[in-house]
């Protein structure tokens, strides 16, 4: 098992290396590291057919539970988390569905036109805009369309889009804390757990609510004089301005998409309730989207990252190999003993190492990793293992922010802005995203600690 | 109708490069292309050029640096793309003109009327001309010859498909140092009048 232990291991550092260093696409890297993983520790290593099975977890898709369950039950930590992929998958679907009916630019554009363009308005119109919207949308697909917008509004209204877009980035992290859907690690943490769209709602969604409105304030008084400036020049022919409903393509298409987004929203709300799974709903959803777009149903599926959607296949298998040879195992007993038994301390570190981890290196796979360890965190302390997986939810989402390459949202911003001209250095970007990140943190930690109080003593 | 021209000048620290580059432009009447694309790029989206200096024919920090469905958050990568696409527009629109490194030998390879040209000197005659240019000591101007090498070749090979002053990808590669300057200049010329005299044959 030694062996298998450090092969497995090996194979996750160097996945995680070639990651950074960017020279072989992502999606290769995992895939590439998943096979030999299945190859090495499991066939070499283990000589264990069912290491193999267990982590494919191909069987899981044809059970009535991964489709419908009575209450959520959660897929398992170990292996592909298959349910995420096709979950993830269908929003891709129908967000394109919407992309190209025009809906995000409409909305933008009519956002803008509700606060009459007015510089200040227009901020936190924004970045609540932002906020609500990486709930329920993937946050790269919010920010292409919302910071393209800002910088096209920046040129016309003359105002520098660098403050409003680096807000909006924070804010599309932010939300994406609040729901099950909002950002993919907490897609894979409530599909292992099992825990429901209302149950991230009213735990972490309430703690990024109250972080929202700090963080408004903070950006508010954080770049105060260059909205100032914005605001004192020369007054702009609103007439001139593109109208919203320029924005829309096709009128049809773009009631259909707003109908599937809004049963797509009411199916994730309830499905709790009704019993539906996230993988039914993203299933759902495509299904119904590309009927709804049946003439562009090669182009939307061209549009399919389908490169995302392998790396995180690879990448279930990777973390597979760590969990079928008891790695992590030994990661949350080392995490257990320099926490000395103290169970604050314990929900403080996750928090914080999640945010410190995800702040430099993709939250995906760190995620995945972590879901394995703060199960077996919580079987040995008996610490109720929601507590830990919101602080390890809110810890990944927020730590994402503090730097430019942080999240995948952030580098979409960021890209957007400097191809028109507006290049955000890492100095200019952290002035004002790393004491964010700081503040949202000790929020999010506080609140844990006075909501949870009876969990932690 | 004349056939399109695009010279371009690729060059180590030192060698004369851009000198040679600007009196190509003045004797074909061509414009001329070096960071004041960056100017032309800022005048034309209302920015601030100083902005996009800094980041100008630098290599991206690949660990600070990271790239999302294509969308990359190096403003070095950026800036760089920008500036490519602008010699693309230009190259397509049918423009003839000069452009001096931005990798252009190897982002313009497509088009017939590009000629690209790699110069470069002896290391001793580099350091002295950059001594003499820039007022520097002997190690001062050595050291910054250096710097500036390894950054555009760091540059370069970040961006092309061949590697930086490697005779394979470019039509001419000289040396400066051997007649000077302007003869130097003078024989690429020469080299490009015959060019434009075969693609009129």
């Amino acid at each position: 098992m030694l062996i298998a232990q450090i092969l497995a291991v090996v194979i996750f550092v160097a996945m995680f290396v070639l990651i950074i260093t960017e020279k072989i696409e992502r999606h290769f890297v995992t895939l590439g590291c998943g096979v030999l993983t299945l190859v090495l520790v499991f066939g070499a290593c283990m000589q264990s057919w069912d290491a193999i099975w267990e982590t494919l977890n191909v069987q899981n898709i044809f059970t009535p539970s991964f489709w419908i369950a009575a209450g959520e039950a959660g897929e398992s930590t170990s292996g592909i988390n298959w349910a995420t992929i096709i979950f993830i998958a269908g929003m891709m679907i129908m967000v394109e569905g919407m992309a190209k009916a025009g809906f995000f630019r409409w909305l933008c554009m009519t956002l803008a036109k509700l606060v009459h363009y007015k510089v200040i308005p227009l901020f936190i119109a924004f970045m609540i805009m932002s906020s609500v919207l990486s709930m329920f949308i993937d946050s790269i697909t919010v920010i292409l369309f919302l910071a393209a917008v800002t910088v096209e509004l920046a040129q016309m209204l003359k105002f520098n889009p660098i403050p409003m877009i680096i807000s909006e980035i924070f804010c599309a992290n932010l939300g994406g804390s609040a729901t099950m859907c909002g950002d993919p690690p907490n897609i894979i943490i409530g599909t292992s757990l099992g825990f429901s769209f209302a149950d991230f709602f009213t735990n972490t969604g309430v703690i990024a609510a109250i972080a929202l409105v700090a963080v408004i304030f903070f950006f508010f008084f954080s770049f105060r004089k260059d909205l100032m400036k914005s605001s004192a020049e020369e007054k702009i022919d609103i007439a001139s301005l593109p109208k919203p409903s320029e924005a829309i393509v096709n009128k049809k298409e773009f009631v259909f998409s707003v109908i599937i987004f809004l049963a797509a929203v009411i199916m994730l709300v309830t499905h709790a309730e009704t019993g539906l799974t996230v993988a039914f709903i993203g299933a759902v959803i495509a299904v119904v989207t590309l009927l709804a777009f049946w003439r562009d149903i090669p182009e939307l599926l061209k549009k399919v990252d389908y490169k995302t959607l392998l790396f995180f296949i690879g990448l279930f298998i990777v973390v597979g190999g760590l969990e079928q040879t008891h790695v992590l195992e030994l990661v949350a007993s080392f995490i257990e003993m320099i926490s000395g038994g103290n169970l604050l301390l314990m929900v403080a570190i996750i928090l914080w190492l999640s945010a410190a981890a995800s702040a430099v290196v993709d939250n995906i796979p760190f995620a995945a990793t972590m879901i394995p360890v703060i199960n077996s965190i919580s079987q040995t302390s008996g610490l109720d293992i929601s507590v830990l997986a919101w602080s390890l939810a809110l810890g990944t989402d927020i730590g994402g922010s503090a730097t430019p390459i942080g999240a995948s949202a952030n580098v979409v911003g960021i890209s957007v802005a400097a191809k028109q001209g507006h290049p955000i250095g890492w100095g200019q970007y952290c002035k004002h995203a790393i004491p964010a990140t700081v503040i949202v943190l000790v929020i999010c930690m506080v609140s844990i600690f006075i909501r949870y109080s009876s969990h932690l003593v | 109708m004349e056939k399109q021209l695009i010279i371009s000048i690729s060059r180590e620290f030192g060698s004369g490069g851009h000198v040679i580059a600007r009196m190509l432009s003045e004797r074909y009447g061509l414009p001329m292309y070096d960071r004041n694309l960056l100017e032309e790029i800022s005048k034309q989206k209302c920015l601030d050029s100083n902005t996009l200096y800094k980041y100008d024919e630098a290599k991206r920090n690949k660990l600070l640096s990271r790239t999302v469905r294509g969308y990359s958050s190096s403003p070095e990568d950026n800036v760089a793309y920008m500036q490519f696409d602008f010699l693309k527009e230009k190259a397509k629109s049918g423009e003839s003109f000069v452009v001096l490194g931005r990798c252009a030998e190897s982002i313009l390879k497509d088009f017939d009327g590009l000629i690209s040209i790699f110069v470069t000197g002896d290391l001793e005659s580099r350091i002295r001309r950059t001594m003499e240019r820039e007022n520097l000591t002997y190690d001062q101007a050595k050291s910054k010859v250096a710097k500036h090498d390894k950054t555009r070749k760091a540059y370069h090979n970040n961006y092309s498909e061949g590697k930086w002053g490697d005779s394979r990808f470019y039509d001419m590669c000289i040396n400066s140092s051997v007649v000077g300057v302007e003869d130097t200049c003078a024989t690429i010329a020469d080299f490009i009048d015959r060019k434009i005299k075969a693609d009129n044959k």
